[in-house]
């Protein structure tokens, strides 16, 4: 089986990587909003702590991805005005962007605050910078920013997928789908 | 109201003088606060923190020559405590753990001093949270040109205390075990009590 992307379609690996991160990230980003109204105690604790892992693991699969992105080839857009396929490659590099800014922000916030890190209670990791609270109170700022900026490209990224599909009709986001057609 | 004393409790006064009196037989040494600290070490998610206290008071009484005279009274607010987080700090002094709001300080008294194989020993009764447990206290002095060092560390069981007890008493998450590092910076001890001049007595010397 090909692994790799095709002119007709994306591959299984990055439809993998695609499709899991999604069920991560809309996993990961409800848990961060409702852990941190939650009153101090063990619960809180435990519920950071599996957000923590969670995008841990998102962080590892980011790197990976990007790895297998850099050596994989893209499908062949659909035809498109210029000024969408710019502003898709905007959203797709905004999006890679944020893939590896959203964690590290979290961690630097994590560290700076002087808490533990550990992923799903397996692996200690360490702490990226020192305790430091000023820098805290910034990595949580641009922790809260990135995750509005992200959940907005995303929410734009579906809405142009789906406006392809029903309306333009065109292969954009069969291409990425888990369907047996238009594969190659 | 009757305020006359009672019998009983002349008695009582009278006993404490008495122990009072015994007790300031060993010099007194002031804590230089710049160079003590009174530390712990936890465990929280497979990873150790540290905190101390920022503030105590510690009479330190001794003399390794006469042990029944000596004795180490502290007393620890607990809201002095700091771990380096925030959030950590914050739940610490809540009700689940040292619940400051009801029991802000944490009291070391020593009841008597012993010498063993491995050096001397105080006994000691250790409260917090409104618990009191009696503990082993081995420490190390050393005499410096003016004062003295005393170094110690001992291990406690949190749930001996009370401390995060219910739903975080299970240790996976924080351990049960807390190591409490002393170190104190003793400066020269005051001069010998006037009280022993006045009843024409010198401190022992053996």
């Amino acid at each position: 089986m090909a692994l790799r992307s095709t002119a007709k379609g994306w591959g299984p690996v990055a439809r993998a990587f695609h499709w899991g991160m999604l069920l991560l990230f809309l996993g990961i980003i409800p848990v961060g909003y409702y852990m941190t109204d939650l009153p101090l105690g063990l619960a809180k604790l435990k519920i950071y702590a599996l957000h923590k892992s969670v995008g841990l693991t998102l962080l590892g699969l980011a790197v990976l991805r990007l790895v297998w992105r850099l050596g994989d080839r893209r499908p062949t857009l659909p035809p498109m005005p210029a000024w969408q396929a710019r502003a898709a490659s905007a959203a797709h590099a905004l999006l890679y962007v944020l893939m590896f800014a959203m964690p590290l922000s979290g961690w630097v916030y994590n560290s700076a605050s002087h808490f533990p890190l550990q992923w799903f209670r397996l692996v200690n990791l360490p702490a990226i910078v020192g305790e430091n609270k000023p820098l805290a109170a910034l990595a949580k700022e641009a922790h809260e920013v990135g995750a509005l900026v992200l959940i907005a490209i995303v929410v734009l990224h579906a809405a142009a997928a789906l406006k392809h599909h029903f309306v333009d009709k065109d292969a954009t986001l069969r291409q990425m789908l888990p369907s047996k057609g238009d594969r190659r | 109201m009757n305020t006359a004393p009672k019998p009983a409790q002349v008695l009582a006064a009278l006993l404490l003088c008495g122990l009072g009196a015994r007790a300031g037989a060993a010099p007194s040494y002031p804590v230089v606060a710049a160079q003590s600290s009174l530390s712990f070490v936890g465990t929280q998610q497979g990873e150790r923190f540290t905190g101390v206290f920022r503030t105590f008071d510690a009479r330190i009484d001794y003399a390794a020559d006469d042990l029944p005279g000596s004795r180490f009274d502290v007393t620890i607010p607990l809201k002095s405590l700091d771990t380096k987080s925030t959030e950590r700090d914050q739940a610490l002094v809540t009700a689940d753990w040292f619940d400051v709001a009801h029991f802000p300080a944490a009291t070391f008294r020593t009841v008597g001093m012993r010498t063993t194989p491995g050096g001397v020993v105080a006994d000691a009764d250790l409260s917090i949270k409104g618990r009191t447990k009696r503990i082993v206290f081995p420490f190390t002095w050393k005499a410096a040109s003016t004062g003295a060092t005393l170094d110690a560390r001992v291990t406690l069981d949190r749930l001996d205390f009370g401390l995060g007890g219910g739903e975080w008493a299970d240790e996976s998450t924080i351990g049960r075990k807390i190591d409490v590092i002393v170190h104190l910076t003793l400066a020269a001890p005051a001069p010998v009590a006037p009280a022993g001049k006045v009843n024409g007595k010198l401190p022992p010397k053996h």
